[in-house]
């Protein structure tokens, strides 16, 4: 059975660009826009979303705030979440790993190296 | 009361009024330094963005044109193996068949790459959305600053303005170090600190 990732971002075309990337691999893939809409997907969704990667500056709750709250669910305390963006400081890194990312990648990336990461990870 | 008295009264009054005047063109002054200075430093930050853009937005388009020629060039070289394969199977002459038939799977194998290089590239969308979104946000401020100087010259209350352009603020999310360069370097350093933080 294909596993189902979660990819939240605000652009639609980092949306459709992970998606395509993925379901290509056979992935399956649920899709929000902010960490407010993940959170109200991952609630009322039947099956288990077994990786989520999310962007981090996005309206009504950002990245950092989505993490934080799954990491506070009993359900996804063990999730692994990867966090996408164009925010490459330090501080953004070292706040990405404090909130219980698990892994950090800068845009612009290869799709070839999201793909190892999701592999690794769902290992 | 002498008439000189009252002349001096008069006079210091009007001294005062005078002195008042012009403490409060000097506060107006004060008050438009601030906002005048601001928008000096934005707007060269919003014209450095939108330079970026263009720089970027040609360098992606390259990069994809380049790799639609290197397809587009294959595609020729592969109607022409399988042509030959054609005639090999209809003579019912196979040498070579095998040769050529690992060199499409090659073929299709680069192409196949080429689709991915394709849409990596089109993630400047997202990086050249958020450099104008910075770019944006700037000229807004500029825009508020030029309001409140307007404001002070007609001696209206300023916050209005704030709190409305904020509001308009709200709605742009973005990262205003968003670049298109190669982020090989920096990859690997954020790749480092987790692996540190897994291995602990």
């Amino acid at each position: 059975m294909a596993r189902t990732i979660l990819v939240v971002d605000d652009s639609p075309t980092v949306v459709k660009f992970v998606s395509f990337s993925l379901k290509n691999k056979g992935y399956q893939v649920v899709t929000a826009s902010d960490g407010m809409e993940a959170i109200e997907k991952i609630s009322s969704m039947k099956e288990d979303i077994e990786l989520v990667i999310t962007d981090l500056n996005m309206p009504n709750l950002d990245g950092y705030s989505l993490i934080s709250t799954l990491r506070q669910s009993e359900n996804h305390r063990q999730t692994p979440i990867i966090i996408l963006t164009s925010e490459e400081g330090t501080d953004d890194r070292q706040r990405g790993m404090e909130v219980g990312a698990s892994s950090y990648l800068v845009k612009p990336f290869k799709s070839s190296v999201l793909l190892e990461e999701v592999s690794k990870l769902l290992q | 009361m002498k008439i000189d008295d009252i002349m001096y009264s008069k006079m210091q009054s009007e001294i005062a009024a005078l002195a008042s005047s012009i403490n409060e063109i000097v506060g107006k002054f004060k008050k438009l330094q601030h906002p005048l200075t601001e928008s000096r430093e934005k707007v060269p930050k919003a014209t450095e963005q939108l330079d970026k853009i263009s720089e970027q937005t040609a360098q992606a388009t390259h990069q994809m044109l380049d790799t639609v020629e290197g397809i587009t060039q294959r595609e020729e070289q592969v109607k022409q193996r399988l042509n030959t394969l054609k005639e090999k199977i209809t003579s019912g002459n196979l040498d070579g068949a095998e040769e050529l038939i690992d060199s499409l799977i090659k073929t299709a194998e680069q192409t196949y790459e080429d689709v991915y290089t394709i849409m990596d590239t089109l993630q400047f969308q997202d990086i050249t959305s958020q450099q104008i979104n910075h770019a944006a946000s700037l000229l807004e401020e500029v825009e508020l600053r030029l309001h409140k100087i307007i404001s002070v010259y007609n001696g209206q209350d300023s916050s209005m303005t704030e709190e409305c352009t904020d509001s308009e603020k709200a709605k742009r999310v973005y990262d205003p170090h968003a670049d298109f360069s190669d982020k090989k370097a920096t990859q690997a350093d954020i790749d480092n600190l987790f692996a540190r933080k897994a291995e602990s």
